[in-house]
């Protein structure tokens, strides 16, 4: 009489489950950006982030392109921002990139110094960058060379929903002179008479813009000129304790869901879906915010503008188009970027969805054309006061939002105080500096 | 009674067929032997090279010699990684196994419609490691989730049970005890392998049931316990999708979820170090070979052969 089960049998069974890893190996280089364009059928693959609504005017453009260009056939790829980067770097590594990538400031050194980027000049039979002002080019280059275009400038704002003032019998605020103090004010007051099902304002701390602010109202900036860690610890510490206690006095909706709602991305923040009165915004996100939030949505100036002494604001390249350096179709490529950035017919759909146009010529063409949402998001980069930009993110620091978001958790749940968050943050942050 | 008089029987006839079952075998394993070595073994190899180099994905690896091993022996981010991953470890795979071995006990009394039973609790098994149940974990543990409209009844205040980092943790806990459906079909056989007179002998001498589980079900279930045991611990410590998915990528909130196999992910893939990435795979296989180690160590003392 015999159990089933024998040592050797076990042995055997336990020794067939195993651990493995997958890596990908990487390849060689891609086509000539100066070939003639191909008469033959290509296809092009075109990734990008955004909204919903960012989506549905990037196809009505492709739409118009390859009603153009019969022979190229646009396929394209969007995604949700938390998981495009990792998506992208994914398929740079396994040398399927994309041939046409939506580019960000923060990964723009990163991908370029390595070598994952089209020189831009190499495609100039195809891709013209003459309507563009000099700055705005200078923001696309990486020690001298072009890798990317600009969109679009954008500048980030405090979003107010004014329907939500009003239902509260609140007047909204004068972005000419209000304060750090008068949000918390006013946010107090949204959240105290919305009985909790409101909140005042959306938290922040997860992206960069608003860090940006903070440093350059205090005098101070994220990166000093040779790219290094330039924020004083001091500064830092202020920024997180103002967050924290946006969320200890009820101003703020509880830390877990701020995260959760940071993780679900614009169509489900709380400006989005009207239940937070203030949240901090890239201006040109307006647009996409008023068609998911259905409610009058406003664009104010950062508080506490009118008593720093140099602004708080910037002009940022809102994204840019760049072209994969491994891409079999470079030329073809460079002419779609072309489309996308001097046309006025794309840029009569695209508006000013990635940004008030960098390019002057569709800028002039498109901005008597706004209305609603995108005409406010274009008068506000009118009516702000600047700055001079921010230095480009170093090669290293892409991953910077990351790092912040854990260290902004991090002191949103109490297991750190602003202090030690802020030591804790400059030190990794220049750490990945240092290693790339 | 008459399962059991069969067994000898069969056992007799059991000797010449076996060259030609073995045949037939290898034919069925052969496309998988292909997909391993065309597709796992080559990266496999490629990643212990890498492992001594500092590769940023883009450009071409350069061999750093042990630097890589060094910068472990410091990053405080892998020791907090491997803390997260050893207790998702120890308290998942029991309450895992425990949960399996009582659903098989209750299915092996021979339930009308056993089968059906089997096929649903077999079920998450099947679904646990997806995207789209991590998904759905994401509703249920949300702030506007399922448990929280169901708590909502009791009076409990709005929260997000996936992103506060003293509960999110077990959330992933609970989606994985969930999935016992494979353990417990294993169990189940085991548990049609221990001969019913057994059991007749002792209810004869007035053993109660939890005698019986303890000096019957208990020995005698034992290999298949501890083979239980080693595959899901080895499981265990690769969890990837779940953290994924319910943390979107970044093992928050404040790394409360960040698996091994995610921290690896994140120096490979976001901050293109595949170099280290691949030398943290390396470890990782390394720390579950010695758990193993240890679990056919401590088996001595427990697990009954009667071979």
């Amino acid at each position: 009489m015999r159990n089933g089960m024998t040592r050797r049998s076990v042995l055997r069974l336990a020794a067939g489950a195993g651990a493995g890893a997958a890596l990908a190996a990487c390849g060689d280089g891609g086509g000539d950006a100066g070939a003639d364009i191909s008469g033959d059928p290509v296809t092009l693959r075109f990734t990008w982030w955004g909204s919903d609504a960012r989506h549905q005017r990037t196809r009505q453009v492709i739409d118009l392109f390859t009603k153009a260009h019969p022979s190229i056939t646009v396929k394209g790829e969007f995604k949700e921002w938390n998981g495009y980067w990792d998506s992208l770097a994914t398929t740079v590594a396994a040398n399927d990139a994309p041939d046409i990538i939506q580019m960000d400031e923060l990964y723009l050194s990163s991908y370029a110094q390595r070598g994952a980027l089209l020189d831009l000049a190499t495609a100039a039979k195809h891709l013209s960058t003459a309507r563009f002002d000099a700055n705005a080019l200078d923001t696309g280059r990486v020690e001298g060379t072009l890798y990317a275009l600009p969109t679009g400038l954008t500048a980030y704002a405090m979003v107010v929903n004014t329907d939500l003032l009003g239902r509260f019998k609140l007047a909204v605020p004068d972005d000419a002179t209000w304060t750090w103090d008068d949000l918390k004010n006013l946010g107090a007051q949204v959240s105290r008479a919305s009985g909790g099902s409101v909140h005042g304002v959306q938290s922040w701390g997860f992206d960069t813009g608003g860090l940006n602010v903070w440093a350059r109202q205090a005098g101070a900036s994220l990166y000093d000129a040779q790219g290094n860690v330039g924020m004083p610890p001091d500064v830092l510490a202020s920024f997180w304790q103002y967050l924290l206690d946006l969320t200890t006095q009820g101003i703020a909706p509880k830390p877990s869901v701020t995260i959760e709602q940071g993780a679900g991305g614009l169509d489900q923040s709380g400006t989005a879906t009207n239940t937070a009165a203030f949240g901090t915004w890239w201006n040109t996100q307006l647009p996409s915010l008023a068609e998911a939030s259905g409610q009058e949505l406003r664009l104010l100036r950062q508080p506490g503008e009118s008593r720093a002494p140099s602004p708080g604001a910037y002009l940022k390249p809102s994204m840019f188009w760049s072209i994969s350096a491994r891409s079999a179709h470079p030329a073809e490529a460079a002419l779609f970027v072309d489309f996308l950035a001097n046309s006025t017919q794309a840029g009569d759909v695209l508006l000013t969805d990635r940004g008030v146009p960098a390019n002057t010529a569709v800028r002039a063409a498109v901005l008597p054309k706004l209305s609603g949402a995108d005409k406010a998001a274009a008068d506000y980069l009118e009516a702000i006061q600047v700055g001079p930009a921010p230095r480009v993110t170093p090669n290293g620091a892409s991953d910077i939002e990351a790092i912040l978001k854990r260290h902004t958790e991090e002191v949103l749940f109490a297991r750190r105080t602003p202090a030690q968050a802020a030591a804790g943050f400059i030190k990794e942050l220049q750490a990945e500096i240092d290693a790339a | 009674m008459s399962a059991l008089d069969a067994r000898p029987r069969k056992r007799d006839n059991h000797a010449r067929p076996r060259k030609r079952d073995n045949r037939a075998a290898v034919a069925f394993l052969l496309p998988w032997f292909g997909g391993l070595a065309l597709i796992t073994a080559g990266p496999v190899a490629a990643s212990f090279v890498l492992g001594f180099t500092d590769y940023n994905l883009i450009q071409p690896p350069r061999f750093n010699g042990l630097t890589n091993v060094h910068r472990m022996l410091s990053d405080e981010r892998l020791h907090h990684a491997f803390g997260v991953t050893v207790v998702y470890v120890v308290v998942s795979v029991p309450l895992q196994l425990a949960a399996a071995l009582g659903l098989a006990m209750l299915l092996d009394r021979g339930l009308r419609g056993m089968a059906f039973y089997r096929s649903v609790f077999y079920l998450p098994s099947l679904l646990g490691g997806s995207v789209a149940i991590a998904v759905l974990w994401r509703q249920i543990f949300g702030a506007q989730g399922l448990l929280n409209q169901v708590l909502g009844v009791a009076g409990v205040p709005d929260r997000s049970w996936i992103a506060d980092p003293d509960t999110a943790l077990s959330t992933l806990i609970v989606l994985n005890v969930w999935t016992f459906g494979a353990p417990m079909v294993i169990f189940l056989a085991g548990l049609r392998q221990i001969p019913v007179m057994y059991y007749e002998a002792a209810a004869v001498d007035g053993a109660s049931r939890w005698a019986q589980f303890r000096a019957i079900t208990m020995p005698l279930l034992s290999p298949i316990i501890f083979f239980n045991l080693v595959l899901q611990v080895i499981h265990a410590f690769q969890a990837f999708t779940q953290a994924f998915v319910v943390s979107g990528g970044s093992g928050g909130p404040s790394d409360s979820t960040l698996f091994y196999t995610l921290y690896l992910y994140q120096r490979g893939f976001n901050n293109f170090d595949m170099g280290y990435a691949s030398a943290l795979a390396w470890l990782l296989l390394l720390i579950i070979a010695t758990f193993t180690a240890v679990n056919f160590w401590a088996a001595r003392h427990w697990v009954f052969y009667d071979d």
